[in-house]
Order: structure tokens, then sequence, then C-alpha cells
């Protein structure tokens, strides 16, 4: 569970909708091994880059702001990230805690 | 993800329902569920499993499906006994963990608003306070006065009522007169053995900002501890 809880983030993105601001929901759908945040971990991220909550303990934070807000900007629905150690690209990342997590972001509308 | 389900997530958190909030991880469609309701949709088909998923108070994805189920059962609730110093400080660790708190306190003076601003507030005595308190075995007991007039009926009313924590501040001397009397009101021996006192983990401190982390922490610990 993140520091935020879902009434603190649902409230907030409640907050920047109402200021016609576009705002996409990453929620941690799945994990594998040593994950820092367990399943239902939340952020929202506004289309110009501020977000709230977190999905990890850090690591994969900034990916997800990147991916959440090219997913407002491409108009795409959802889609579903998974950030695998054994991913080269994760590493980058830097998910050096040895889990694996999945995450699922969906613009709120 | 509709921004009308958020809302409707908010509104059911604030009436203390409990329930789940759905997902097709391929569609992006969400529902909520709430228990002896159905559902509408493709996610009827998963009927049985979402329910099964609730009450082992489980979230995650159906297996060999797309369909994420994230569960929200009420908090834990913390009856604080007694509204001194350290209970404002238990109080401010007690909300960024997410947990509802009470505060009983016959003494007007001390559990006032002002004092207590944004929290809920019983000036009464524990026997009758209790009367206004649902509790079951998701709810903790912290008394703090180390008064037994005020103190033990709280204490007698949480070992009968089947909480998952009990803790009493006071020294070991304090904590043994408290056991031996409530021993001589009918107690078992085992049953007043469950009382955390003197209350806390060891942690050193002395100052009421550290004996309230000890508190605080020792709950988390039991929370866990008995999967509540």
């Amino acid at each position: 569970m993140s520091n935020f809880t879902e009434k603190k983030i649902f409230e907030e993105a409640d907050n920047w909708l109402k200021k016609n601001k576009r705002v996409s929901l990453a929620t941690v759908v799945q994990t594998w091994g040593s994950s820092p945040l367990g399943v239902g971990s939340r952020m929202i991220v506004s289309e110009d880059g501020n977000f709230l909550g977190s999905v990890s303990g850090g690591c994969v934070e900034a990916k997800v702001v990147e991916e959440c807000i090219s997913l407002i900007k491409n108009k795409k629905v959802c889609k579903k990230i998974d950030f695998k150690v054994s991913n080269e690209n994760a590493w980058e990342i830097g998910l050096a805690c040895g889990g694996d997590i999945s995450i699922y972001i969906e613009e709120i509308k | 993800m509709k921004i009308e389900i958020i809302r409707e997530t908010l509104k059911n958190k604030s009436l203390k329902k409990e329930f789940a909030l759905i997902t097709n991880l391929i569609s992006g469609d969400s529902e909520i569920f709430i228990p002896g309701r159905n559902l509408t949709g493709m996610f009827s088909k998963y009927f049985d499993e979402i329910e099964k998923k609730f009450h082992s108070n489980k979230s995650g994805i159906i297996e060999n499906s797309e369909i994420f189920v994230q569960i929200f059962k009420n908090p834990i609730k913390v009856i604080i006994v007694g509204a001194g110093d350290i209970s404002m400080y238990l109080i401010d660790f007690a909300k960024n963990l997410n947990f509802e708190i009470i505060i009983v306190d016959p003494r007007g003076s001390f559990a006032s608003k002002e004092r207590f601003p944004d929290t809920k507030i019983i000036n009464k005595w524990p026997n009758e306070a209790f009367n206004e308190i649902e509790t079951n075995s998701k709810t903790a007991l912290v008394t703090l006065t180390h008064d037994p007039k005020i103190d033990d009926s709280a204490l007698q009313y949480a070992l009968k009522n089947n909480f998952f924590y009990i803790g009493a501040l006071g020294s070991k001397k304090t904590h043994e007169k408290r056991c031996f009397r409530l021993i001589e009101a009918g107690f078992k021996k085992s049953d007043v053995e469950i009382i955390n006192g003197p209350i806390g983990i060891k942690l050193g401190g002395k100052s009421p900002s550290e004996i309230a982390l000890s508190i605080i922490s020792q709950i988390v610990s039991e929370k866990y501890k008995n999967k509540v």
C-alpha cells in the first residue's frame, strides 16, 4: 500500500479533472518476488507531469510518468506495462529490488 | 476509467461500505462490485471468481483472464481511552496509516474539539461510550489514562469482545496491579495476558511522541500477525 491512500489520490484526481486537466491513473495489478509496493498501489499523473502517489519505491515512477503522459497525448484508453528484472531496460530504470511488477495505466475520463 | 467510478469509490468509502473495484485490463471498462448485487456486461461472467476474491480479501488479476479486482475493506479502528499528549501524536501517526480513530475520555477539558480537531471524540465513561461504537475483530484498544476508574472498564469490554489488539499504558508495577484487578473481576489469567502492558514495542524512548511511535508500531505489527 502506498503512503497516499486511495482516498487522497482519488480526491486529487477529481480536483485535477475539475480544473480541466487530463489525468491518467497507474495501478499495480500484479507483483512477483520482492516488489516494494503491493497490488492496488496507485499513482495519478497529469498531462503536465505532476504526480501523486507511487507504484514502487521510486524505481519505476519516472518511466510510468512518461508512459502516462504519452498515453494521454496518443489518446489511448489503457496499457499494461511489465517491469521485469530480466528485461535489460528495467535495469536501466532501476528495479533493483529483484521483483517484477505489472502496472496498468489508463486515462480518467 | 470513468470519473464517475472514482466518485462512487470515494462515496462508498465515506459510507464505510465494503466493495471491490473491477477493471477489464484490455477494454479499460470498470465497475463497482457490492456483495449481493449483480454485475453487468462481461463482468457478470466472472461473478463467482470476483465474489471468491472478495471474501478471501485478495486483490489481484483473476486467473486466466484480464480482469483486475481491487478489494476495499474498512480500515482497522483504534479506540484510544485518554486524551493526553500521547494521544495527539498517536492520532497523527494513525491518520497516515489509514486507521479510523475514536477518542474516549470523560474529562471534557482533555478531550476537547480544540485539542483534537477533525477527530471523533466521545466525552463519556468507556462503558457508556462503547454503546455508541461498533466493535469487532478489526478493533484495537489503547488505554492511556492509567487511572483504573477510566481504563479498567474499557479493558474489560475489549477482553470480552475479541479485539485484535489491547494495550495499556503504565509501568510493570501498574500493569501487575491492573492484571490482578482484572483477575479479581473474573477474567482468566490467560485472557489478561493478551493485554500488551507496559504498552508498545521497546524503542527506548521516553517522550510522548516516541511512546506514541512505539504504540503504533506494536499495533501495525499485531495487525499483520493476526492477519487483520
